[in-house]
């Protein structure tokens, strides 16, 4: 019996108050809830994303696509910068031998289970617009995030931890827009969790269960009878959800983020320990538990703001990057050769990406500038074409030469994976219906199983 | 047809705007916000904001909501005003006010009140994006920025006319002064450029601060994002890469005070609050020492460096360490007084650009200017000082006293609703939104600019509408509410009177208030270490936690780590402009108000003081509490829920001691009133 089971049929012989189930667990009004599981518009291979997103903008010439010209031309003149040729150099991985560079030798090893995108296009140029692009599909002002539409489609298989969960230690560009949910049901806002020693506060109970149990069922009394005449607000519905969610969290984030549970074995694939990689290891070990306990989309952000401790290298490329992808290289392969074992990748969609790629040529000596005209994202897990190579740049990886994919055919496609037609799931907003998508984006069928 | 009553003057309004748009289609530099105010002048005095929104009303087939009851408004004006919940006393004599100028009263009391510049002048320093640290890596402690804090807050009060605010805070420190006293306040003032953001972890990057400061003065005063055009002309709005390094001159121009990085751990260049006499006799002389001893530092430094291995650099060594200890020991001497993190005049300097952006790749020289869509009288060719003083009189100079009227009175108008007339407060160019009620928007900036850029004339004109005094959609019949939330869903006609959530500052001010421990009194600097112990860098940045029962305007906000009661809440990120903020509603929040100690201890607080009249539980207790929380007292449901809940708990309780048994029961019910959603919104 679990734990809200077990609350319900303490709660059921009570005789003060009669409560209901929907009483206890929130409000009748929501108690067929915004975080139900909805049928999707056709069967989508994926049941939950990890997004691992990597704040600053990676240099996509030095990681995924390798540019041989550019490393011939180092030096020349490139309008009135000169081409940079790569730090790095690059080696074919898997059997598929999709060429990755030096900076991600674990990852390279996982290529045949990837869908490498070289073709990926943003529309803006600065990280606080680039990082909203790519979480929310609006380059301009705050829109509902990604993970807030797939938390808003799917729900939550378990109404005991958030639908929507961000593992972020630094705020990323643009702060907690990006994962806001704007106008959608505030309930599908992401929960964002300090992935540290104390990673939520104020999660052991004080009262005790008995009575945190009955201060609930009071609380739900009052916002009931509240929200009775307030019917079009749904923050107040989301206000007694929030209260059901966070019960269930108090017993159930300990338990996912206890990795004590872990084998040795698998904390040691993760690189816990390692100074570089501890951190976004457990990032991503606690991604894998969440996507295990069903929530539906976690997005794991490596690093926040503060350049220069982001992947934003405009002056010392060799300095800045190696340390960022140290840190990540080795936990992502993990994840991914953890999730494939448990059978878990073939319902999992793994997304990385990054807000933009950066230039050809120099910015500081040996840096590079911001690149939304070109850069690389892969997929990999439920549904995506593993060891596939999809687009392409030109010769130095200024312009996209084949299939582009923009940041909304981006999303689209991540939709399309988990069973929803990017156009026809909307929400009515201010007199119209919205999309994530605006009214751009094809689903990139091609990378499709 | 019936025609509005004002149809003329509206559609002159309107006509002259049509006009005016058309006319300047495809011409980037006759923005509407740019454009000069057009007022229309209205019958009817206080009444014009209703006159206007009406307008909007009647073309959506809507109407105002039925005015607000008497505990709804004096709850929501409270808090509204002073960021507190109104005391019993005072909702009981407002009740009481039979007269009709009962809630002009009330506005001018509250308006009055010191609390009334803690809660705006909030709103104010979220848009200057205020810390008590730093912000560069090591996140340096900055003892005296609370003196600029105070300043606004004063400033508020005093109702500073807001053209005079802006010109102190870009150039107190030049202006005339009649007193000692005035001078020092107007030095503080230009803590506003001072806190700007630093970065890395020596003095190399000071461009970004630069960045930061113009990202700051565009967004905060004109929400225009100059910041932009530093790297090329901006895309969208009429600012130019030149007119970016003509600020940029401005501010190269200015000496800020310097917090301490990794590299330099010791504060330099605050400005000392003294008279001219003691800066003459005491102050300059022991700052030549210092000057000179860090001159001999760097020399020795340098010897250290050049000179090769061996005996020689040896002894260059232990002098170079010398003369650090010899400084340590002249810092030890220093005259102590008050220095303001501020700014003040260095040696004017032309901004060369930086191309594409890089401070490294120089170009053209830029003469210290302004912003070139406003007119050609933006060039400081022979400017002999920094240029601050043009730039706060450019800034309140009749070309731009449009935009930054619009500005401030969007900003005013959104803090009472919820929303601006221009929806993206922080944008008032291209890529914002235009004003939903734009004739209403410009007779606000004309009347403000009227009235002396008097803040409480807006206020007073604002609480004085109709549109302000409306009730909640709660009071409207099913039927009513539905239609109207179907034909404008997000209230942008205002049909009814938009729910807020209290802020974070709001929320843990009423519990420490209705606990009896808030402490009134304004805050002042920060427990912060002393500076001799300082040794931070970007892998120890300083990270503190420092406990006050003040109001949390006076909590010490920290650039790298946030206060995390306060960001759970939403309140502002002190590393960017903020408008307007999230108002979010997450699990760990809900998680806070069920389990944080403080919380926890504050509601048995507060059952302590209900109960220290009462002995035994009665309905008094329930009720003082319900009226002092929600300014309603509780109806027969609520009073019999709660009766019963304690009764209920007190049952359940084990313990022996019956006092505390009854004083653990009310602390329960104290803390799920307080989670509720009837204590939490505010409507």
């Amino acid at each position: 019996m679990d734990r809200r089971q077990a609350l319900l049929s303490l709660f059921g012989g009570s005789l003060l108050i009669p409560p209901s189930a929907a009483e206890l667990l929130a409000g009748d009004d929501i108690a067929a809830g915004p975080l139900q599981p909805k049928n999707p518009h056709f069967a989508g291979k994926a049941k939950s994303v990890i997004l691992l997103y990597m704040s600053g903008g990676v240099s996509h010439i030095e990681t995924f696509d390798p540019k041989p010209k550019l490393a011939a031309d180092h030096g020349k003149p490139s309008g009135v910068k000169q081409f940079l040729g790569p730090h790095w150099s690059f080696r074919p991985g898997g059997e598929c031998g999709a060429p990755v560079s030096d900076l991600f030798p674990h990852v390279r090893e996982c290529m045949d289970d990837i869908c490498l995108i070289r073709s990926m296009r943003a529309d803006h140029i600065s990280h606080m617009e680039a990082t909203l692009g790519i979480h929310t599909g609006s380059f301009s002002v705050k829109r509902p995030s990604l993970g807030s539409w797939v938390s808003y489609s799917m729900g939550s298989v378990n109404q005991d931890l958030p639908s929507f969960v961000v593992l972020a230690p630094q705020l990323p560009y643009g702060g907690d827009q990006c994962w806001s949910a704007d106008f959608l049901p505030a309930i599908h806002q992401g929960t964002r969790i300090v992935s540290s020693s104390d990673p939520l506060p104020n999660l052991t109970p004080i009262a005790s269960e008995d009575l945190q149990q009955r201060e609930l069922q009071l609380l739900e009394r009052l916002n009931r009878k509240h929200r009775k005449s307030r019917t079009a607000d749904s923050r107040l519905a989301a206000r007694s959800q929030s209260f059901a969610t966070a019960f269930g969290m108090q017993h159930a984030m300990p338990d996912v983020l206890d990795l004590s549970q872990e084998t040795a074995g698998t904390l040691q694939l993760y690189g816990l320990g390692e100074e570089a990689t501890d951190a976004f290891g457990r990032q991503c070990l606690v991604a894998r538990r969440m996507v295990e306990r069903g929530v539906r989309f976690i997005e794991l952000i490596d690093t926040g703001s503060n350049a220069p401790n982001n992947w934003d290298s405009h002056t010392n490329i060799p300095r800045d990057h190696p340390p960022r992808a140290k840190a990540v290289d080795q936990p992502i392969a993990a994840l991914l050769q953890d999730l494939k074992q448990r059978g878990l990748l073939e319902e999992t969609l793994v997304v990385w990406t990054t807000e933009f790629g950066r230039t050809p040529h120099n910015d500081g000596p040996v840096g590079r500038s911001h690149h939304p005209h070109a850069f690389s994202s892969w997929l990999a897990g439920a549904g995506v074409r593993a060891g596939m190579t999809y687009g392409a740049t030109d010769e130095y990886g200024y312009r996209v030469t084949e299939n582009e994919v923009h940041v909304h055919d981006f999303h689209a496609t991540i939709l399309h994976l988990l069973g929803f037609d990017h156009e026809q799931l909307t929400y009515r907003h201010g007199g119209r219906d919205f999309r994530l998508t605006d009214v751009a984006g094809n689903v990139v069928h091609d990378i499709l199983v | 047809m019936r025609r509005h009553p004002h149809f003329e003057s509206i559609l002159t309004v309107v006509v002259t705007w049509a006009l005016a748009v058309v006319a300047h289609a495809g011409d980037r530099v006759d923005f509407w916000s740019f454009q000069p105010i057009q007022f229309t002048r209205l019958t009817g005095g206080t009444a014009a904001i209703d006159t206007f929104l009406q307008q909007g009303l009647l073309e959506k087939g809507l109407h105002f909501s039925p005015a607000a009851d008497r505990r709804t408004l004096i709850r929501r004006v409270t808090y509204d005003l002073t960021g507190l919940p109104p005391a019993a006393s005072e909702i009981k004599a407002f009740l009481a006010d039979g007269t009709p100028d009962a809630t002009r009263r009330l506005v001018d009391r509250l308006l009055a009140s010191p609390h009334y510049g803690e809660r705006w002048g909030r709103h104010w320093l979220d848009l200057v994006r205020y810390a008590d640290t730093s912000g560069n890596s090591g996140d340096f402690p900055v003892p005296t920025a609370w003196l600029y804090r105070n300043y606004v807050i004063d400033a508020w009060n005093a109702d500073r006319p807001y053209d005079r605010f802006v010109r102190e805070q870009v150039a107190g420190d030049l202006l005339p002064s009649n007193s000692l006293e005035e001078r020092h306040r107007n030095i503080i003032a230009t803590g506003y450029l001072a806190i700007s953001r630093r970065f890395g972890v020596e003095e190399k990057q000071f461009h970004l601060t630069i960045e930061d400061t113009i990202t700051n003065l565009g967004t905060a005063f004109l929400s225009l994002s100059v910041h932009c055009a530093r790297c090329h002309d901006h895309k969208f709005d009429p600012v130019t890469n030149k007119d970016y390094y003509a600020l940029y001159g401005i501010l190269q121009s200015t000496r800020y005070a310097f917090p301490g990085t990794e590299v330099f751990q010791s504060p330099k260049d605050f400005v000392p609050l003294v008279s001219v006499r003691e800066m003459e006799t005491i102050i300059q002389p022991f700052e030549r020492k210092v000057k000179e001893q860090d001159t001999e530092i760097e020399r020795l430094r340098q010897l250290t460096l050049t000179i090769p291995p061996g005996e020689k650099r040896d002894e260059a060594v232990v002098e170079y360490q010398k003369a650090q200890q010899d400084r340590v020991a002249l810092l030890e001497s220093a005259p102590q007084y008050l220095k303001a993190y501020a700014v003040s005049e260095a040696k004017p300097v032309n901004a060369k650009i930086h191309i594409q952006g890089n401070p490294h790749d120089l170009g053209a020289e830029v003469p210290r200017g302004f912003l070139s869509a406003f007119g050609d009288d933006r060039v400081l060719p022979d400017e002999p000082a920094s240029g601050r003083l043009p730039l706060a009189n450019w800034l309140t100079s009749p070309r731009v006293q449009p935009l930054l009227a619009r500005v401030i009175v969007n900003r005013i108008w959104q803090h009472h609703f919820g929303t601006g007339l221009v929806r993206t407060p922080n944008n008032f160019g291209a890529r914002g939104e235009r004003p939903t009620h734009p004739e209403l928007l410009d007779y606000l900036a004309h009347g403000l600019i009227h009235h002396q850029w008097s803040i409480k004339w807006l206020h007073r004109r604002i609480l004085d509408s109709r549109a302000y005094r409306q009730g909640g959609d709660s009071q409207l019949d099913s039927r009513t509410r539905d239609r109207a939330a179907e034909i404008d869903p997000n209230n942008l006609s205002l049909w009814t009177f938009p729910r807020r959530r209290l802020s974070a500052e709001e929320l843990r001010d009423t519990i420490l208030l209705f606990s009896g421990q808030l402490d009134r009194t304004p805050g002042k600097g920060h427990a912060f270490p002393p500076e001799h112990e300082w040794k931070f860098g970007q892998h120890t940045p300083y990270i503190g936690s420092l406990k006050s029962k003040r109001r949390s305007v006076y909590l010490m906000r920290q650039r790298v780590k946030r206060h995390p009661f306060l960001s759970t809440f939403d309140a502002a990120d002190p590393n960017v402009a903020t408008g307007q903020r999230a108002e979010s509603t997450t699990a760990l929040q809900a998680l806070w108000l069920m389990n944080n100690p403080v919380f926890h201890a504050l509601a048995t607080a507060s059952a302590r003081r209900l109960l220290s009249t009462a002995r035994h539980l009665s309905e008094d207790v329930v009720q003082h509490a319900h009226t002092a929380l929600t300014s309603h007292p509780a109806d027969k449901a609520e009073l019999q829920a709660a009766m019963a809940y304690i009764r209920q708990c007190v049952l359940r309780d084990g313990s022996a001691d019956e006092g505390r048994k009854l004083e653990r029961a009310v602390a329960s019910y104290v803390r799920v009133l307080m989670s509720s959603n009837l204590v939490l919104y505010v409507e």
